[in-house]
């Protein structure tokens, strides 16, 4: 039990997939403008790291594996994680036509947030079980949804404050995110 | 080939499972309505002008939650176009004011006025209202409620004799945010004001809502409950003008509160309109079906008597026949 806990508080802090190893960063740039959004950013992304990182374990140890065709993970991690943005994209649709319309291009994207394929391959590599797969992707999940959000609550203030001409925009949001990813630094060596 | 066969096998496996439950799915959790397009609408100022290129606000509305640019509402002006930003959460774009370019944007609403001594009484004008606001019949003088008056100008085009005007309705201008005068220093963030505010709020936060437009939130924090007494004013050590910053973004809100509300008016006034012409749409649908099936048993009698006639004919030919026979 404590395993998993420590898996769960190195995936949230100390590696954090944004701010440390700078994995995810289009969605956490690009969807951070309101709290809402990256609330609902968010949750997708939980939803869709959590569960791709279980299946993709499943798909790896008893499809892949047996038929001696380990070099084709990449692939197939994308076909699963492709299906199942495409499923949160339906429900998405269905529950919140607003919020769909918000996230836009950057839903389908979670397709291509290297966090997501990330997390898949890593668990390969760390040879973790499947209860430990599962609880590394929802710890890069809720890492990811912590940074997110804060960086959004920062972004609402930055809006309303008196920036100089030359860092407005983009370029204030790029220094937050070095000053949150040097903060974030300072976990190592929690675990 | 061999070697090739189980990677194929895998991935077909793989994608005909998915493949399967996003069917499923997509059955399950199927969109028949779209609340968004409700949420869009009611921030349309509901105009009916058609100035944006689609025939009325809902079409438009339906048209952005597909896509469509946000700007190319004149009437709506740029509180309109913020507001759908906010919503949609995109950049606040400059108005496209595509379909007359010569106008200006930002002049404020108008109303049409019919010069009535000019006014040959052709009813152009009041079809061409999609509020209903002209009165008048054929061949009397039309006038235009000015209350329910968009300014929408669909009136001008088709009047033969041009006897519309557009005339721009005297407002008190809202107050706008104050100048940055020489002895206003940027927000240390002391907090004195917080002290001192006799109503419990927090100027400071309500001074960055209100100079960064976020009524929104102005409003959660109650910025409607200052009295505007001065005291923030006073003690600011950055001499910064605070109760001008609230009284801008209050009259701000209250501009808006009144445009959403004349725009729900509006939109009232539209659908019944709609609802009218379907129903008259109805009733000369009916009365013409009623007219052809008239017609029908008329010629179906008609074409009885002519049987008829036809047959007394041939009856009075033949009996001619035998007589000049005989």
């Amino acid at each position: 039990m404590s395993e998993l806990i420590i898996i769960l508080i190195s995936a949230i802090l100390v590696n954090n997939f944004v701010l440390v190893q700078f994995l995810g960063l289009c969605p956490f740039m690009g969807s951070s403008n309101k709290i809402e959004t990256a609330i609902g950013m968010s949750a997708a992304t939980t939803f869709v790291l959590t569960l791709a990182s279980m299946v993709s374990y499943l798909v790896y140890q008893y499809l892949l594996v047996p038929l001696d065709i380990t070099w084709l993970r990449t692939i197939a991690f994308i076909v699963v994680i492709a299906a199942l943005v495409n499923f949160t994209e339906i429900l998405m649709l269905k529950t919140s036509p607003l919020l769909h319309k918000v996230l836009g291009i950057f839903l389908p994207l979670i397709t291509t947030n290297c966090a997501v394929l990330g997390v898949a391959l890593l668990n390969i590599n760390a040879g973790n079980s499947f209860v430990e797969s599962a609880f590394y992707g929802f710890g890069a999940a809720l890492g990811f949804s912590l940074v997110l959000v804060l960086f959004a609550a920062l972004r609402e203030k930055l809006n309303l404050a008196d920036v100089p001409a030359p860092f407005q925009g983009p370029s204030i949001a790029m220094i937050t995110a070095a000053l949150m990813s040097l903060a974030f630094m300072g976990f190592t060596g929690l675990v | 080939m061999v070697p090739l066969m189980a990677p194929l096998i895998a991935l077909l496996l793989i994608a005909i499972f998915f493949g399967v439950v996003l069917g499923f799915a997509a059955e399950k959790f199927k969109v028949t309505s779209s609340p968004l397009i409700e949420k869009i609408n009611a921030l349309l100022p509901q105009t009916q002008c058609a100035q944006c290129g689609y025939p009325g606000c809902k079409p438009y509305a339906e048209a952005i939650s597909e896509g469509e640019a946000i700007n190319l509402c004149p009437p709506g002006g740029e509180g309109t176009i913020i507001e759908l930003a906010n919503l949609l959460d995109m950049e606040p774009v400059k108005l496209n004011n595509q379909h007359r370019p010569e106008q200006e944007s930002e002049e404020g609403p108008k109303v049409a006025v019919i010069r009535e001594e000019e006014c040959i009484g052709c009813t152009f004008c009041i079809q061409a209202c999609p509020v209903d606001a002209i009165l008048g019949g054929p061949q009397q003088m039309h006038s235009v409620i000015a209350s329910e008056c968009t300014g929408c100008e669909l009136c001008v085009a088709p009047c033969p004799v041009d006897c519309i005007d557009m005339i721009a309705l005297s407002q008190e201008p809202p107050k706008k945010l104050p100048e940055k005068s020489l002895s206003e220093q940027a927000c240390i963030r002391c907090g004195l004001c917080v002290d001192v505010c006799p109503v419990d709020l927090l100027p400071q936060q309500l001074f960055w809502y209100s100079q960064g437009k976020a009524y929104e939130k102005a409003k959660q924090h109650r910025l409607m409950d200052c009295i505007e007494c001065g005291l923030c004013h006073a003690v600011c050590p950055s001499h910064i003008p605070l109760v001008q910053y609230y009284q801008a973004a209050k009259s701000a809100i209250h501009e808006q509160t009144a445009k959403h509300q004349q725009a729900q008016k509006v939109r009232q006034r539209f659908e019944f309109r709609e609802q009218r012409l379907a129903r008259e749409a109805a009733l000369a649908e009916k009365r013409r079906q009623a007219r052809a099936e008239l017609a029908q048993t008329k010629s179906r009698q008609s074409d009885l008597i002519q049987a008829a006639l036809a047959r007394a004919k041939n009856k009075q030919a033949s009996t001619q026949d035998i007589q000049d026979g005989g």
